[in-house]
């Protein structure tokens, strides 16, 4: 800005010639205006670094400029002419920043004055305005520099510790061991020569040893530096890459990878090295495919197992279980095993999970389970404990395999020898009783003792039919016995073989209740092994309600109904009960609810009599309310 | 002065089958059919000698053979087990012989006469 320009501004046309005169001598450039609102619009072509301006004009007054000129350019600086009569006004003026004024009549040495202390601090603020630019223009320098070196140092430890990093990976590639290795993926550092320095296992097998190699031999389809590999793209534009490329292995076949390269700058900021991690998309298929074929053959193996797989949480709480559990059993995930498996309260006395919980070892039991349709099962349970990555046991698995079939041919099998073994004491008592009989017929014959005679006859005739019922009883037992199918008509069988009953459960004391209707229509059963089999259960009712508790009625109901072609009946007695432990157990040969006088048999044969027919046996129990057995026959077999 | 034996045994065809034995050699009998009859009948007869069955109704004999020898007179009393149970020959430990079901009525009267000292 040019200091010596200057706008006067005054209404009076002579004071504008003479004092513009004047101005000019003390050497301004000086251009006029007659009031406020020409000096603006002056001011749009000239740039002034004074305003010398009259305070009272027509259409716009000084002070009404000054405040203008202000807003506008705060650097001109403006200087108010003013006559006597408004001193306040130049006061005024004053306040809204004008620099100096003079009074009028203008005193030369007074215009004079104030021009040059207008033009010092005009000169005095630019040089301020200049210090605080600089200034400020320092500050940002020296802060952009500061910037810059801590970016710099802080690119420079980045790098290290990537370089860092990356070293130890490729010497522990070098070393043949580590995790590298494992990967399923072609690892290849490159140096910026483009020669391979250092491969991975799996790329040395897949493509041969390539290192000292140039980075582009790796590839089929990049054979010269012109055509640029990923490796070499990476070095010109300093920028890591990914793309599909196509390697060659060393038997000369081509495989799909996705390659993504790295570079490795040293602390200069200089790409030293690249490294090359291409995934074999083909090996990437093979690894999914056989773990979603591991997958499912774990599945199916788990599913299909034949046997029923649970796994179990530290809180005996069921996590997972398997098709075969799901099918037999409640699915009640998050229920306790003892639960689903026993519909008992208690866990077994010796819970095999809560011992592989202890030891970690597998651990085995046998028991009894109860199907959700009611039908008993022998399992044998083995446990075996389920470690994390860590080694710690936070589930067990428990597998119940069904050994009904086994346990069955085996109870038969031992069922023989029970029979044998415990008969044998009978046996021997009626061998000594008919060696007994043979000495006193014989002595008796030999003294002619008539009564002897009488006597011992007798005798050998009762033991003979003792020893005659044993055999017979041992033949039904022991299965060899054929069932003897006849058609009969099942309300008279069912009636006959309650009357068998009727008199034991008038002596003992209970109610005997028959609902048999009369026309159940005919069924096919061998009669005796069935009424056997039904006396024994209507028996064991009659027993259940012995010891009474309290003084109370009891009862034993025997009821028949047909359903399709079925016998349907049901044997409910109002006496002891059974714990859900003991009826799971009842069907077990030698398993006796009675001591002494049971021998653990009964049930086991009338079950068997029962199953024999095709038919089913259900077990409804609860401890101090009573029994209910329903027993289904087929009516034709 | 014949001696007397006590047959225990609660198959009555074997208590007469041994009560002939023995009267037929020349022996006094009496006779019980369990443990509780048998103590009442020994304190009633007095016998010289007890063949006991072992598996018996309401008290077995080993237990009656305990109760028995509390009585003064008969602490030193020869028994002789005839049982068809196996695996008895401990089962009363003081017992002169055990015999098993059958058994030869021979051998039988052979322990009786050792075992009273009519050689």
């Amino acid at each position: 800005m040019d200091s010596k320009k200057l706008i006067l501004v005054d209404d009076e046309e002579g004071i504008r010639r003479f004092l513009g005169l004047t101005l000019v001598d003390l050497g301004y450039t000086v251009k006029t205006a007659e009031n406020g609102q020409a000096a603006l619009e002056l001011l749009k072509t000239f740039t002034p670094s004074i305003i010398l301006t009259d305070i009272k004009m027509p259409m716009m007054d000084g002070i009404e400029l000054l405040k203008t000129v202000k807003l506008q350019s705060p650097e001109i600086e403006v200087i108010m002419l003013t006559g006597h009569g408004d001193l306040d006004l130049a006061i005024e003026s004053l306040k809204f920043d004008a620099a100096d004024f003079i009074t009028k009549p203008i005193n030369d040495k007074v215009l004079e004055i104030s021009l040059e202390r207008t033009l010092e601090k005009i000169q005095m603020k630019s040089k301020l305005r200049e210090y605080t630019v600089n200034l400020e223009r320092l500050v940002d320098e020296k802060t952009q520099r500061i910037v810059e070196l801590e970016r710099q140092n802080a690119a420079c430890q980045v790098i290290e510790g990537l370089s860092g990093a990356l070293t130890s990976a490729s010497n522990e590639m070098e070393s043949g061991s580590g995790l590298f290795n494992e990967l399923p993926c072609l690892v290849s550092i490159h140096n910026r020569y483009l020669e391979i320095v250092s491969a991975n296992q799996l790329l040395k097998d897949r493509l041969g040893d390539v290192v000292g190699l140039n980075s582009f031999d790796i590839y089929s389809d990049r054979t010269s530096a012109g055509n640029a590999c990923p490796v070499q793209k990476t070095f010109e534009t300093g920028k890591g890459q990914r793309s599909k490329e196509t390697f060659l292995t060393k038997d000369g076949e081509e495989i799909p990878v996705t390659v993504y390269t790295a570079p490795i700058a040293n602390k200069e900021g200089e790409i030293e090295l690249v490294l090359d991690i291409s995934v074999d998309m083909t090996e990437l298929q093979r690894l999914k495919d056989e773990l979603l074929t591991t997958q499912h053959k774990f599945e199916r193996l788990f599913d299909e197992s034949p046997c029923y797989i649970s796994v179990q949480n530290k809180d005996f709480t069921i996590a997972e279980v398997n098709r075969r559990f799901k099918e037999d059993f409640e699915d009640i995930t998050g229920s306790h095993c003892y639960k689903t498996y026993k519909r008992s309260n208690e866990p077994c006395v010796e819970c095999p999970v809560k011992l592989t919980f202890g030891d970690g070892e597998s651990h085995q039991m046998e028991t009894v389970v109860t199907t959700k349709k009611g039908e008993q099962k022998n399992v044998l349970v083995w446990s075996s404990p389920i470690r994390d990555a860590y080694g710690n046991i936070n589930q067990v698995m428990e597998m119940s395999t069904d050994i009904t079939e086994i346990r069955r041919l085996q109870d038969h099998l031992t069922s023989l020898g029970f029979m044998l073994g415990s008969m044998s004491h009978g046996v021997k008592g009626m061998l000594t009783a008919l060696d007994g009989g043979i000495y006193r017929l014989e002595s008796g014959l030999r003294k002619n003792d008539q009564d002897r005679i009488d006597s011992a006859t007798k005798a050998l005739k009762s033991t003979v039919n003792r020893v005659k019922k044993m055999v017979l009883d041992i033949l039904y037992y022991a299965k060899s016995r054929e069932l003897e199918m006849e058609t009969v008509d099942a309300s008279s069988f069912l009636t006959d073989t309650a009357s068998l009953v009727a008199i034991k459960a008038k002596n003992a004391g209970v109610t005997f209740i028959q609902d048999i209707p009369d026309n159940l229509g005919p069924i096919k059963i061998d009669s005796s092994a069935m009424s056997a089999t039904l006396v024994n259960f209507l028996e064991n009712g009659v027993d259940a309600c012995e010891n009474p508790i309290e003084r109370k009625d009891y009862s034993l109901s025997f009821s028949a109904a047909r359903s399709d072609n079925n016998l349907v009946i049901k044997i409910t007695d109002t006496g002891m009960g059974m714990d859900q432990e003991t009826a799971n157990k009842i069907f077990t040969l030698f398993f006796s609810s009675k001591g002494k006088k049971g021998t653990g048999i009964g049930l086991f044969i009338s079950n068997q009599t029962i199953e024999k027919h095709n038919g089913k046996i259900l077990v409804d129990s609860e401890l101090g309310k009573g029994t209910s057995f329903t027993i289904t026959i087929p009516c034709n077999i | 002065m014949p001696k007397k034996i006590m047959v225990v045994d609660d198959d009555p065809d074997i208590v007469d089958y041994l009560v002939n034995v023995f009267e037929d050699h020349g022996y006094l009998t009496c006779r019980a059919s369990d443990g509780i009859t048998a103590y009442d009948v020994a304190m009633a007869e007095n016998p010289d000698l007890i063949t006991l069955d072992l598996e018996m109704p309401h008290e077995w004999g080993p237990r009656f053979y305990r109760r028995l020898t509390l009585e003064e007179q008969f602490s030193d009393i020869p028994v002789i087990v005839i049982s068809g149970l196996s695996g008895i020959h401990l089962a009363i430990k003081r017992a002169v012989a055990t015999i098993k079901k059958p058994f030869d009525p021979t051998d039988v009267i052979e322990i009786v006469r050792k075992a009273l000292g009519d050689a």
